[in-house]
């Protein structure tokens, strides 16, 4: 090998490790928390998925349940059930800046890709509520199907989509001129729903199944899960989904919709959340006031973390910086 | 003056009674029982014993469905009960399940009971963890007695006797 051959390849590796280096320690430099929803205690706890611990508890209005993090914006967008108003917590110092009244009772909360606009289903007047995250008011709101519970938002095909519980259908809605594109029978009992790529996923909870819906042709397949799912996410190879009656979260491969295991939670395991950057899934446990972390690569337990009384969060709550 | 409290009082009622929605409600208690786990679990475990430790289940019937266990429980009132045996766990010495059918001040209930070791080998805690809503599911008003106070009520008071029950007989076995 020439000198110069040398010279290059040694530079090339310095190129290199320096770039590895820059990559690890942007990985190791990010945070992530997760924000859980306390119905029975009217607050949010702060927990850091690094350390494991919770780090602050923030008052909330009465009955707090559903939770968006919009992280563009660096804000967390609570809706609280008894007192019919919206909660919005700074991020970065975990306070809340506004309390908006909103004259409706709040059960999904989503944001759009860009964040500059956050969707909330409200529940007895069966209606989508339109936040602007640019101001923080409520800009506009359209009516949808009955029993509107959970929402979820697909950049790809720009659908608001809801789960209508007790008509036991899936609404898709354009995020633009909020109009109704297509409804379709999913199983019995859909409360969460959750969307990737042109996927589709709802928790059927009289069912104990998840329907899985393919927006490029709609076609539709149903997978048994265990008792009473509330909820399901999915990351690149994977679906996850929290049977609250069943005190466990179904791991599903889904490239060929098999069992991959069974995860114990803590005790009415409801929602949960990935947490990409640290390969962590988190289960909030109403029944045991807690939160349950997993490793996702290895799919073992890390650790349970109290929370507080009835802990919920219902949407997407893990805050990644 | 007396009209402006009226209007204050109108409008701190009117409040309260519209900000109640869908919301779940929970009862957990434990109790500490000088049985072992293996013995609290023995009676906690059995579906059909409950009898002999909620007085005011007065008769029960274990009858299967297809797969599925359900216990008809008939109250002090004379009102019946069809519960769900859910599931049963050994390792955990849990048990769930929940009410399908009956005339009840509450909805959608559903329980579990967990057994665990107390602070020594003759000693366990009972812990049982109910969920429901109240009766009246839509908007307000809400009609009377269909609250979630008299729904957390009712249930609270299934859940202290039962508990209190289940204490008395395992310790006087």
């Amino acid at each position: 090998m020439s000198k110069q051959k040398k010279i290059l390849l040694l530079i090339c590796a310095f190129v290199l490790a320096g770039l590895v280096s820059i990559i690890l320690l942007n990985k190791s430099h990010s945070v992530s928390k997760a924000y859980i929803t306390n119905q029975g205690e009217d607050s949010v706890s702060v927990v850091n998925l690094d350390t494991l611990k919770l780090e602050k508890k923030i008052s909330v209005g009465k009955s707090p349940l559903g939770i968006s993090i919009v992280n563009s914006k660096d804000i967390a967008v609570v809706g609280n059930i008894e007192s019919q108003s919206l909660s919005i917590i700074d991020l970065k110092d975990n306070e809340v800046i506004k309390t908006i009244p909103i004259d409706a009772t709040p059960l999904g909360i989503v944001a759009d890709a860009d964040g500059s606009r956050v969707f909330i289903t409200s529940w007895f007047k069966n209606q989508i509520l339109v936040l602007s995250t640019h101001d923080l008011t409520i800009s506009e709101a359209f009516n949808v199907g009955a029993t509107p519970s959970g929402i979820t938002f697909n950049e790809n095909y720009n659908l608001i989509i809801i789960a209508n519980r007790d008509e036991n259908t899936l609404e898709m809605y354009d995020a633009e001129s909020f109009k109704l594109k297509k409804v379709l029978r999913v199983g019995s009992h859909p409360y969460g729903v959750s969307t990737r790529n042109h996927l589709v996923f709802s928790a059927n909870v009289y069912d104990d199944s998840i329907s899985i819906v393919n927006l490029q042709n709609w076609e539709q397949k149903t997978v048994a899960v265990g008792m009473h799912p509330y909820s399901v996410a999915a990351n690149q190879d994977r679906l996850f989904v929290a049977n609250s009656q069943g005190d466990n979260i179904t791991v599903i491969n889904l490239n060929n919709l098999q069992e991959v295991k069974l995860l114990d939670a803590g005790e009415t395991p409801e929602n949960i959340a990935i947490d990409a950057i640290n390969d962590k899934l988190v289960s909030t446990n109403w029944g045991s006031d807690s939160v349950t972390v997993f490793d996702l690569n290895t799919l073992e337990q890390i650790a349970e973390i109290k929370t507080g009384l009835q802990s919920r969060s219902f949407g997407q709550f893990i805050y990644r910086k | 003056m007396n009209k402006f409290i009226l209007f204050l009082v109108t409008l701190i009622f009117s409040a309260s009674v519209l900000a109640h929605g869908p919301t779940p409600q929970k009862v957990q208690e434990s109790v500490t029982v000088n049985v072992s786990p293996e013995k609290a679990w023995e009676l906690v475990k059995d579906f059909g014993a409950i009898s002999t430790w909620l007085s005011s289940a007065k008769v029960t019937k274990i009858e299967k469905r297809g797969e599925d266990t359900y216990r008809i429980i008939t109250l002090e009132s004379g009102d019946k009960l069809d519960e769900k045996l859910r599931s049963t766990d050994e390792d955990l010495k849990k048990i769930r399940w929940e009410i399908t059918k009956g005339n009840v001040p509450f909805t959608d209930f559903n329980a579990y009971m967990i057994v665990s070791k107390g602070s020594n080998d003759n000693e366990s805690v009972i812990q049982w963890t109910a969920r429901f809503y109240r009766v009246y599911k839509l908007n307000p008003p809400i009609p009377e007695g269909q609250d979630d106070a008299t729904a957390k009520a009712a249930v609270q008071g299934f859940v202290d006797s039962g508990l209190a029950g289940l204490k008395k007989v395992l310790e006087s076995k």
